[in-house]
């Protein structure tokens, strides 16, 4: 199985008015393809910025993060963009639609910035996939919560990524909702065989997973693995 | 390892053109959008309005030479300059004026005799009537040989009828028609009597033009801008010392100054209005940036490049950008034409069509105005971090900051000169508006620091307000300055054009003599007084005027000082004949440079120069000038200098002696009087009774002067209607900017229970105290501008306006409050819950 996410001695440190400030330090981890990963730990371990590294959105201080086939701590953001665009999908807590695109124009988004040739059928059937074969001319302002979070789902499996992050898909959402839209996440995840990387609150979100990495203060204190977990239910 | 070289493929145009109609439904894009459409709307609108009205003016103004340029000389003009003239395809006609006694049976009459060529006038219009004193109808030709034209005030001083006979010199010639009026009468003061227009082909015949007779010869030219100043160049050895280059602004220093400063008060209304559309435009532009800092964060989760960011939003605002520019220029267009309709009963002038200039200069400002003050913000967008969309809280570096704002000010810079074609003008209103920023900007910052409050103060609005205002200082000192330089660049118009106009007007008030007498002998002043004063007002001088000459300074004779001390000079010489006058008292419009006016009882023999003439003949206090007035020589030493207002409409004297000098010669009286156009047919009854007398008018002059005066202040009282067009715009998206920030913290007061009339008292009360602040900002920015501009570009005197003091800082804070509220209503009225969760 060929790792897509690798993190070598990553660490993040911040200047602060009251001096430097360690947010990751000597992060190691490796990442499998089709591989599901939840990063849990207290507000404040440093689990959102993780996520930001791996996924080529912030830059480490030291270290190396591998993401497919591209040292991303080697390129500048220019490159890690055209990475992003290529091999990563995303889910936001906050769902990050264009309030000034239609749903299926939000769908569309990834495929029309790569320059693809514009797959509106491709989108269409994604968001029927997702439950919204109907809303697909409405702006996010006319969609509920969880409406917005399928089509932010939609988004993500619609350019086929490499790997999902996810940054607390569920966290914005009530408990039913936020179940329905968990099922539709792994569902999604298992039919396109993506790798998914998700930081969460939710215990049992984090159950679904094959593994679990848990941070604290900056640093791995432990991974569960499916084994483990098991033991523990 | 990957090697990323797939093209950067930045939005398509669908895309941005979804985003840009998107933007704009929702409203996002609006204000910039009407931002750019009044800058482009405003430049455009008085730019088509002063190019057509400069245009129109100029060609009233050729009409006071009718010409675009004379050449005048006491000497014939050489047929050189005319084959000159006719190698540039310019239009050429030829004047002699001359005073003449001119004699029907017994009858005489000093006329003023005018013989023009066959494409007389080039410029303007002769008007004529078939019966004396009637309203005329204009020609387009000329007298024939042998015939004459002739004021109608000749023929009953004459006797004479249509078809009767008269004689010039030793030529007899017929009296065709009666002349009302012509285009380029009234320019010289010595252009005496009324006028008799006859054709240059009979003038030989007249045998009149002897060595030492009084002649003005004058070649009329008109044509290509281009073509008449090559002349000029090409003449330039020629014309020394005896030809004179005539231009209106020569010609007519009145009209000249008038027209330089009215051009001067447009370019800066134009100049204002476009900083003001550019702050408008930059504001709404950042603020559209702010808002879309967390949607650039997604496009860069998606993989959207820095670089495609860039190109897509610079896309989006180039087709706002042309957008705004199409409906601008419409807009301008089509409100310079309404104007033209409203102002069409007031400008009788035939405007002529409007150029492509003013469209060109419209576009190039909308575009400028979107790349220098929109593009900082939008470049901005580029350098958003992708992790806002996990981290709101990140921003915008502030090195990127400082560079567009240095590139937004290079540009406004390299607008404004281009605009205004003026380094001075740009360069003065610039360094006032820098120098409020800076000293105000930190006096208002340093305000607001002191004294911070712990904690929100929401107990009363006041309170909660001043807290606001402290804990955003920074946003608060910024929104002081940009108000303040709105208010300021408002202030500066309505100032100089009201400096302007005053000026403009004083200089022909209502009822001004308009009528000179001269040459009234000393036993007829009380009678011919008396008689005025029955049908006429009198003026408000008397002066003795005795023609005399200077023929040595400090016992050198006046030839060799001319020669050895002044040198060779065109036109005056020191030993001409001038009039000289003597008076006790100083005259009311004369200002002492150097020295002492002479004591009431002084009896010695002392003289007065006026500057320009001590100046150009190198005359200084303490000078001994002898005079030769009528054979008998006079000595007086030169006890003051004088600076005159040359632009007043009074007799003014280069050489003023004490009475004790001059008050034993014998002298004839000037006199001046106002009289209605209607009841001209007095001048007949004044000269019939006192025929050695002279009278000069100039009501023509003045009515012509004022209808210049009247137009050109109803084109700056337009502009500065549409100047305040913008600045209200900028008031508008300056609160608009600052809206979100309020709207989070208020929403937030409410839900913790802070009602709508705390909230509402609190926003009146924070515009109240940026307003008030802003008004003394302005007011102070104000008179420092004016005053710097009225001594640099306009040549005003300067002087405090004490009625901006109060009023700038009151209708400061009225204006903010009323706009801010309006602008704000939503803050107050949403629910709260609307507002937190950013759907308002």
């Amino acid at each position: 199985m060929s790792t897509v996410v690798r993190a070598e001695n990553v660490a993040k440190i911040v200047n602060t008015a009251a001096g430097e400030l360690v947010i990751l330090d000597g992060i190691d981890l490796e990442i499998n393809r089709g591989e599901t990963v939840a990063i849990v730990g207290a507000s404040g371990s440093g689990k959102t910025t993780l996520l930001g590294i791996l996924a080529g959105l912030d830059s480490a201080t030291s270290g190396a993060v591998q993401l497919v086939d591209a040292q991303l701590t080697e390129l500048d953001e220019e490159a890690r963009a055209l990475v992003r665009g290529r091999h990563v999908g995303f889910v936001f807590q906050s769902f990050q639609l264009l309030g000034s695109l239609t749903a299926l124009e939000n769908v569309m988004l990834p495929a029309e910035l790569r320059g693809d040739a514009v797959a509106q059928s491709q989108a269409q059937e994604i968001l029927a996939m997702v439950g919204l074969a109907d809303r697909v001319h409405h702006y996010p302002r006319q969609l509920s919560g969880g409406e917005q979070q399928r089509v932010a789902i939609a988004r993500a499996f619609a350019s086929t990524p490499t790997v999902l992050f996810a940054d607390e898909p569920t966290g914005n959402l009530d408990t039913h909702t936020g179940e329905r839209i968990t099922e539709l996440l792994f569902d999604l995840n298992e039919e396109f065989g993506t790798t998914l990387v998700m930081v969460t609150h939710d215990d049992r979100l984090a159950h679904r997973c094959n593994r679990t990495i848990r941070i604290d203060a900056g640093k791995i204190i432990s991974t569960d693995t499916p084994d483990v977990k098991a033991e523990a239910s | 390892m990957i090697t990323v070289t797939r093209k950067v493929s930045g939005f398509g145009f669908p895309l941005i053109r979804r985003m840009a109609m998107r933007d704009l439904r929702s409203g996002e894009m609006g204000l910039l959008l009407v931002a750019l459409v009044v800058a482009v709307g405003t430049v455009t609108s008085i730019s088509l309005f002063v190019d057509r009205l400069h245009q129109a003016l100029l060609q009233e103004s050729a009409n006071f030479l009718a010409a675009d340029r004379q050449v005048s000389s006491s000497q014939p003009i050489p047929g050189l300059f005319r084959e000159e003239a006719a190698a540039r395809n310019l239009a050429t006609a030829e004047t002699i004026v001359f005073p003449s006694m001119v004699f029907a049976g017994d009858n005489n009459q000093l006329a003023s005799v005018k013989a023009v060529s066959g494409s007389y006038p080039l410029r303007g219009e002769l008007i004529v009537s078939d019966a004396p004193f009637v309203r005329g109808y204009p020609v387009e030709d000329v007298p024939a040989p042998g015939e004459v034209w002739l004021d109608s005030r000749l023929f009953p001083a004459l006797g004479l009828s249509l078809g009767d006979e008269l004689e010039v010199g030793v030529a007899k010639l017929t009296v065709s028609r009666v002349l009302v009026a012509e285009p380029d009468r009234g320019g010289s003061f010595f252009d005496l009597g009324p006028r008799l227009l006859m054709n240059v082909a009979d003038v030989p015949a007249t045998e009149v033009i002897q060595p030492g007779s009084r002649i003005s010869y004058r070649l009329l030219l008109a044509g290509a801008e281009d073509q008449l100043e090559d002349l000029k160049d090409r003449l330039a050895d020629d014309l020394e010392p005896n030809f004179r280059w005539v231009s209106i602004r020569e010609s007519s220093p009145r009209i000249g100054s008038a027209l330089d400063r009215a051009e001067s008060f447009l370019l800066l209304g134009g100049l204002l209005g476009v900083l003001l559309a550019g702050i408008a435009v930059a504001l709404s532009a950042h603020r559209y940036a702010a808002r879309h800092f967390d949607h650039v964060g997604v496009l860069k989760t998606l993989g959207a490049t820095p670089q495609q960011i860039l190109a897509g939003f610079l896309n989006i605002l180039l087709l706002v950008g042309a957008v705004a520019i199409v409906l601008g220029l419409a807009a301008g267009g089509l409100l310079h034409l309404l104007i033209v309709e409203l102002l069409s009963s007031l400008i009788p002038v035939k405007l002529p069509a409007p150029g492509v200039q003013p469209f060109i200069l419209g576009a190039a400002t909308g575009l400028i105005c979107a790349l220098s003050f929109a593009m900082p913000a939008f470049i901005h967008l580029r350098d958003i971090s992708p992790m806002r969309v996990i981290r709101r809280d990140i921003g915008v570096a502030p090195l990127s900051q400082w560079l567009s704002y240095g590139a937004a000010a290079a540009g406004s810079l390299i607008l404004l000169v281009w605009y205004t074609q003026s380094l001075m003008l740009t360069f003065w209103t610039l360094a006032g508006a820098v120098t409020v920023v800076l000293v105000f900007g930190a006096l208002a910052y340093f305000l607001l620091r002191s004294g911070r409050a712990v904690g929100m103060q929401a107990r009363s609005g006041w309170r909660l307000a001043l807290s606001g205002l402290q804990r955003r200082r920074r946003e608060s000192t910024v929104q002081i300055l940009i108000f303040g330089l709105a208010i300021m660049l408002l202030l500066v118009l309505v100032l100089l054009r009201t400096e302007l106009v005053t000026e403009w007007r004083n200089q022909v008030p209502e009822n001004a003599a308009n009528h000179f007498v001269m040459n009234i002998a000393a036993e007829d002043v009380a009678q011919v007084q008396e008689l005025i004063d029955t049908e006429a007002t009198s003026g408000d001088f008397l002066y003795p005027m005795i023609r005399g000459r200077v023929v040595a300074v400090n016992g050198m004779d006046a030839t060799t000082y001319q020669e050895t001390v002044v040198g060779p000079r065109e036109g005056q010489r020191i030993m001409s004949e001038r009039n000289l006058t003597w008076t006790a008292a100083k005259p009311e419009n004369n200002e002492i440079t150097a020295g002492r006016w002479w004591t009431a009882d002084s009896t010695a023999a002392e003289a007065s120069l006026e500057l320009d003439y001590a100046e150009d003949f190198k005359l200084k206090l303490g000078d001994e000038l002898t005079f030769n007035i009528g054979g008998q020589e006079k000595v007086a030493t030169v006890t003051s200098i004088r600076s005159l207002e040359w632009e007043s409409m009074s007799p003014n004297f280069f050489i003023i002696l004490s009475p004790g000098a001059l008050q034993d010669f014998p002298a004839t009286y000037m006199t001046s009087f106002y009289l209605e156009r209607k009841n001209k047919i007095f001048l007949n009854t004044l000269l019939s009774a006192y025929p050695t007398i002279t009278v000069i008018e100039i009501d023509a002059l003045i009515a012509q002067v004022k209808s210049i005066v009247d137009r050109v202040t109803q084109a700056v009282e337009l502009v500065l209607a549409l100047v305040l067009a913008s600045g209200c715009l900028v008031l508008i998206a300056s609160i608009q900017a600052s809206r979100d920030a309020r709207m989070s913290e208020h929403a937030l007061v409410r839900t913790l229970g802070g009602t709508r009339k705390l909230i509402g008292s609190s926003l009146a009360a924070e515009f109240a105290v940026l307003g008030t602040f802003a008004g003394v900002v302005a007011v102070v920015g104000a008179e420092l501008t004016v005053a710097v501009l009225q001594s640099q570009v306009f040549e005003l005197s300067m002087g405090i306006h004490p009625w901006i003091w109060p009023v700038g800082p009151l209708v400061g804070g009225l204006v903010i409050v009323t706009v801010g509220l309006l602008g704000s209503r939503s803050l107050v009225s949403s629910p709260p819950m609307m507002v937190l969760r950013g759907l308002n």
